[in-house]
Parts: C-alpha cells; structure tokens; sequence
C-alpha cells in the first residue's frame, strides 16, 4: 500500500490520475515523441530495486514477535557461546564444599546468628561423651568409688543415641521458623559458607547463580552448556538436512519422469517410517559400534568421531537417514513448478548441464523455502535431542545436555525444583524462540502467503 | 477404493519390512555377543549356545529365520530384564496400559484443540486469538517431560495446598492418575491440532462458499459449525496420523515420569539395560502399529473428503 502511494507521487509516473483520463484526447503529436536518453536515465533512476533479500527483511522487521525471537536468538548463542568464558567455573568441575548449593544464600552474619540461636536452643545436650564420662568419673570419685567399664560403656551408648536424635530433631523443626522469626532474608545467588567468607576477606568470588548440583557442579555453565550442544546439534542437523534434502529435492523434480517416480517411492517409505523410534534405535545401536571404532579404530576420521562423541554423531547420523524427506518433497515441489519457466528453457538451449541448472537457477529460486525449512528444521532437532537426552542415548556423560540435566534433577525434585526448572525453561524458550523466528521468517520470505 | 487401499498396504507392508531389517541389522551390528552378561561361558558353551539360537548362521539367514518367527508372532525372548519371557507376553502386558493413556491424551487432545482453534480463527486478530497464539506456540515448545515435571511440581506434592493427584501412576487409584500422565501427553497435540483447525479454519473462511452463506443470511454458528469446521477438519484428520506416533512415543518419556507400568516406559528401561530383543521387539510392534494407524488415517482421510479422486491415489 505504502509503495502505492509512492508510485503517486513520483513526476513521471505511468499510472495516469483520474482527473488525466480526461485529458487524454488532448495530447499533441509531440507527446509521441519516443523519450530522449536524459528521460530514459530520469526513468530509471526512479525508484532503486529492492532486493529479495532487503525486501524480506523490511517485513521481517515489521514483525514484532519475529524480531523479539530474534533478540532472544541472539541472547541465547551469547549465553551458550560466550557465557562459558565468562563464568569461571567448569562444567565438570566439582566445587568442594559448594554441594547442593540453592540458587539463594543467606549472608555470613545471618548464618552466624541461626547457629549460635539454634545452639542456645539445643544447649544442654552438648556436651561429649568425654566430658560426660569425665563428669561421671568426678561423681564416682566423690561417692568414693570407681567406675567400671560397663558403666562407662553404658554413657557412651546413652551420649551415642542423645547425638543422634536431639541435633537432627531440633534443626529439622526449629531453622526455617527460626529464620522467620529472626528476619533472615534469603539473597540472590548460591553462594557456599567457605565462598562467603572467602568473599568476607575480599575476594572476588563468582556467585553460582543457579546454585549447584549434589556433586557440587555450577549449575549456570552446566546449562550454558547444555544450550551450546543443544543449538550446535540443531543448526548442524538442520545443515545437513538442508544439504540432503535439498539435493534429492531438485534431482528428484528436475529429472522427473521415472526417476522421480522412483526416487519418491523411496521418500513415501522413509515418510511413513515412525522417526523418533527409529531416531531411537539408531542412537542406541550405534552408540557402542562407534564407542568401540573410537577405541579400536584409527585415522582422521577416528578422531573426528572421538571430538564429536559417538553420541552425536549418532543422532546426526539418524538425521541425515530420516529428516531429510520434508525438505525433498519441499524442493521437488518447487523445482516441478520453476523447471517450466523460460530461463531454464534459455539455460537449456545455452547447452547448460543438469547440474548447472539446478545449481545456479533453480535452488537459488527457491531459497525462501529452504531458509525457512530450514529454520524451523532447528527447534524441531532440538526437541528429538533433549527427548534423546532424556531418555539416556543422547549426548555422553561428562557433557551436560537440557535433557539429561533434566532427568538427573527428577529425583530431587521438590527439594531442589530449580534444577528441573532451569534446564526446562532454557531449552523451552530456546524452542520457542527458534519457532517463532520461523514462523515470522515464513511470512516475511513468501509474500504469497501473506494476506 | 480397493486399488488404493491396496496400494497404502502394500506401501506399508514394505515399510515395516525395512523398520524391520533395519531393526535387526542394527542390533546386530552392536560389539559383543548377548552371551557377554554371562558369567564368562566356556568356548564350547558359547558354541552350543549359538547354535541352539542360531546365531552361529550368516547373516541373511538369521534376518530369513527372525522375519519368518516374527510372521508367526515370535518376537523372541528377553535377555535381561525378564529372563526368558517371550517378548511377545511383554507387549501383550503392556501395551494396553499405553494404549489407554495415548488414547485418553489423544482423546482430549482432539476435543479440545479443534474447538480452541476455531474460536481463534473466528476471533483473529483479537485478544482472544492472540492468547491462544501464544499458548499454543508455547505447547509444541515444550517437550513432553517439561509439562509432565511442571505438573509434578505444582501439582503433585511441589506446592503442599495443590496436591491434587498422585504422583506414581496406579492403575487401581481411579481417574485422578490417569489426570496428569494424559495432561502432559496431550499437551503438544492439543496445541499442534488447535494451530492446524486455526489455518484451515482461516483458509476455509476465506473460501466463496462462506461468503454465499454470509450473504444469504445465515447465522455465524451455522457457518462455522455446518460450512467451515466441516471443511477445515479434513487436513487436521491428516494430521491424526503423525499425532498417534508422537503420542506413542511422547508416552516413552510421560511414562518413566510417572512410572506407569507400559510398554513405553519398558522400552526405555530395555535401552538402559541394552536387551536388545526387548528394543528389536517392542521397536517392530510399536513401528508397525504407527505405520498402520498412518495407513488406517490416510484411508479415512479419502473417504472423508468426497473430492478426492481415490483412483488417482490423490495428491
């Protein structure tokens, strides 16, 4: 609409007013004039050419949704890329004395006053077993007797018990009350009691935003992370697909006849395949065969395999054999529709190969199609790779993944909830973040979807 | 008709055929011999053994002889986890346990998610639309473990006064523990059958034939219920098909969450422990039921839509 009004404006315009149509008898034989070259340049340089590219993206950031999706993206590959080399912490480094750390601490002082209240409240059943046999003794001797070692025996089972029922009972019941009625507020930021008095003396001690895990691990990396292999494992699926996909797609549509015939045979079965189950089985049958060739095997391909991890390379594996087919039938539309237009025709007569056309003609004419594909190929991996994760043939051990933290927080979970929800959160939002992209990327790359 | 159906199972047929070859190729490429759990048998045990199951045969045979078993419902035995059990009386346990929470989900699933999207392509633009957009695109967003845990946390025991359902899935506990195992498994497809009835209702609205309704005079509920749904339900029947497998397999994770005893949650404990005639078996039955369901869908799907030419094989 906006280019409409444009066109109006412009001085030497074609589209005539209406009031113009009324003078249309009235022009002079030099109006017939064919135009000089002055007037042709004027013409030219009337308005500059949109690119497909600027033109997509001019819609694209119309779209207020898309663009935040956008920010989010790009807050995400930072937090996932460069967050690691800002946190000091390793994903598998265990921080001793820093174990099951919740995302909040409570400051040194406040700690101080809760122990020493707790002891005032817990007093009289402090003393140890030395001190109660020495108490004995003293009351013995005064009785002008000895005592025997049954009797000693008997005191220190008697202190053995009282130890294990009155701390436990008397902190399980009174700390959270106690924090309560002392006004202790809990702070941003796990913290451990060491870490807090290293940070007392003036150290810089990085907080453990997330808190850690029960082996002491800063949460915050683990998931930064996590969200690296995540979005590593997305966009190198969706290459590859990409790459597949799009190959078989224009090879099928371009040579038609019955090599298309069958080659979508072939689509119409991978199609049909169930592919998280097969997805499945390929991650967990190919998991030991490549574990063993890491081990075994030798060249560059070995150390490829052993720097990717098998379990990875599974999954990719997985993709490129069963994700490639909406791609295909994506492209084979598309090439079917543009393979009849005059320029393939022309590249034709020109003597251009099979390959060539395709290469230089066809796919470039249908990237929109692809990016988008493409792009929404991305959350849906992501998805197939935390469900992986989850159920334990994902990504290899040391290296955390969304899914897996996930599973490991189930047997805590209403203890330390945060441990589900963050893993949860991030890999949702990056799925959501990716989705929406993709929606919004598909309505500003076709303009004929757009109503 | 018959061609067509014909054709689908022919396709089909061969599709689970290649799931199978597939299945067993794999399994069979994995280092170590099923004996390896053992306590290290001697080398004339191990022969004795491999002959006894045949394993001591090419290749193609073993595949010639575990097709011709699986033709007669030998699926094979467990390795581990039920020593001996025939793979077949597992599934037969099993599978109805995950049957009935995949259906109830997918009941809801559908009974739910088409009205939303009608509601939200009538409404478009507006607040409404906008709302359910937004919850939607969250809800194929979130893998099915995230909603289960969500729910677990909040309400199953994470917030002391919501503690509505139980936690551990007990088929004799009545209706309230099939609420949140069937919620969380439900979840995605709702959403994704609510985004399908919204576009298809929108393309349907936009159609001639609504205007003609419109401008005879009809009402909005007669347009939307007898012209439009009924228009705009035939690709989401389509997508009914891709929605059984996703439950199915959405059922793997819903189920070890809240340990249901189902075939799902077996199968994933089977990956655990890699008894591979357990993940072959249940592997094959679970893709050949997703396969067929696919064949069964698309073949109401023809006979839904009286446009399509079924001797064409449509497209």
């Amino acid at each position: 609409m906006a280019e409409d009004k444009k066109m109006k404006r412009c001085p030497v315009t074609l589209q005539p007013d209406i009031e113009e149509l009324l003078d249309w008898n009235s022009y002079s034989a030099s109006d017939f004039d064919s135009a000089s070259v002055e007037e042709k340049a004027d013409f030219i340089q009337e308005r500059q050419s949109v690119s497909y590219w600027k033109d997509a993206w001019r819609r694209l950031k119309k779209n207020t949704v898309a663009m935040v999706a956008l920010g989010v993206i790009i807050f995400l590959v930072l937090f996932a890329f460069v967050g690691p080399y800002v946190v000091p912490y390793g994903y598998e480094q265990f921080n001793k004395g820093a174990e099951n750390l919740h995302p909040f601490h409570y400051a040194l002082e406040d700690q101080r006053r809760l122990d020493a209240e707790v002891a005032a409240r817990t007093e009289t059943e402090t003393l140890s077993v030395d001190e109660l046999i020495a108490r004995a003794e003293e009351e013995a001797a005064a009785k002008g007797e000895k005592l025997s070692p049954v009797d000693i025996a008997k005191i220190r089972a008697q202190a053995k018990v009282a130890a294990q029922n009155t701390p436990a009972q008397s902190q399980q019941v009174d700390v959270d009350a106690l924090r309560a009625e002392l006004g202790i507020k809990k702070k941003l930021f796990g913290y451990s009691k060491e870490e807090l008095e290293r940070k007392a003396k003036g150290e810089t001690v990085f907080p453990h935003v997330f808190g850690t895990d029960m082996y002491g691990r800063d949460i915050l990396v683990r998931v930064m992370y996590a969200a690296r292999v995540s979005m590593s494992v997305g966009i190198c699926a969706a290459i590859l697909v990409l790459f597949i996909g799009a190959t078989y797609g224009a090879i099928s549509g371009y040579c038609g006849g019955r090599v298309d015939a069958v080659m979508q045979r072939i689509v119409e079965v991978i199609y049909a395949v169930p592919e998280m189950l097969v997805v499945l089985l390929i991650a967990t049958a190919l998991k030991p065969i490549l574990t063993e060739y890491v081990n075994m095997g030798s060249g560059p391909l070995k150390s490829f395999v052993s720097v990717l991890g098998p379990n990875l390379i599974s999954m990719f594996i997985a993709f490129g054999v069963l994700y490639w087919v909406t791609m295909s039938r994506i492209i084979r539309g598309q090439v079917l529709q543009l393979k009849q237009q005059e320029y393939v025709t022309a590249a034709k007569a020109l003597g251009a190969s099979g390959g060539r056309i395709i290469r230089r003609h066809l796919i470039p004419n249908c990237i929109g199609q692809i990016v988008v594909t493409t792009c929404l190929q991305i959350p849906s991996a992501i998805f197939l790779e935390s469900f992986l994760s989850y159920l334990g043939v994902g990504v290899s051990a040391p290296l955390p993944s969304l899914g897996s933290m996930a599973t490991d927080a189930l047997s805590g979970m209403y203890t330390y909830t945060y441990r589900l929800i963050v893993p949860a959160v991030v890999l949702s939002v990056m799925i959501l973040a990716f989705n929406l992209f993709g929606d919004g990327l598909r309505d500003a790359l076709d303009p004929k979807l757009k109503k | 008709m018959g061609k067509y159906v014909v054709k689908r199972l022919g396709m089909a047929l061969v599709t689970i055929f290649l799931v199978t070859c597939l299945t067993f190729l794999l399994m069979n490429a994995v280092p170590g011999s099923p004996w390896l759990s053992e306590k290290s048998p001697s080398e004339a045990t191990l022969a004795a053994l491999n002959a006894k199951y045949g394993l001591d045969k090419p290749l193609h045979i073993q595949l010639l002889k575990y097709l011709q078993n699986l033709l007669k419902g030998d699926f094979g035995v467990s390795l581990k986890m039920q020593k001996n059990r025939a793979v077949l009386s597992i599934i037969k346990e099993m599978f109805p346990v995950s049957a009935k929470v995949g259906a109830l989900a997918l009941c809801w699933a559908v009974l739910v998610g088409v009205p939303l999207g009608c509601l939200a392509a009538f409404k478009r633009g507006r607040l409404t639309d906008s709302i359910l957009r937004v919850v939607c695109t969250l809800g194929i967003s979130m893998p099915s473990f995230v909603v289960a845990s969500i729910l677990l946390v909040s309400f199953a025991g994470g917030i002391a006064s919501l503690k509505i359902f139980p936690t551990i899935f007990d088929a004799s506990a009545g209706w309230r523990t099939y609420v949140l195992p069937c919620f969380a498994l439900g979840f995605y497809p709702m959403c994704y059958t609510a985004r399908q009835t919204r576009s298809a209702m929108l393309d349907s609205l936009n159609q001639e034939f609504i205007k003609t309704a419109r401008a005879k005079g009809l009402k909005d509920n007669k347009i939307i219920f007898k012209h439009a749904l009924r228009n705009a339900l035939i690709p989401v029947i389509t997508y009914l098909g891709p929605q059984v497998a996703f439950t199915l397999c959405g059922g793997f994770v819903v189920e070890s969450v809240f340990s249901i005893p189902g075939l799902g949650r077996y199968f994933v404990q089977s990956i655990q422990n890699r008894d591979y005639p357990v993940i072959m078996g249940t592997t094959v039955f679970l893709a050949s039921f997703i396969i067929l369901m696919n064949m069964v869908v698309d073949i109401l799907y023809k006979i839904a839509d009286p446009r399509i030419n079924l001797m064409k094989g449509g497209e």
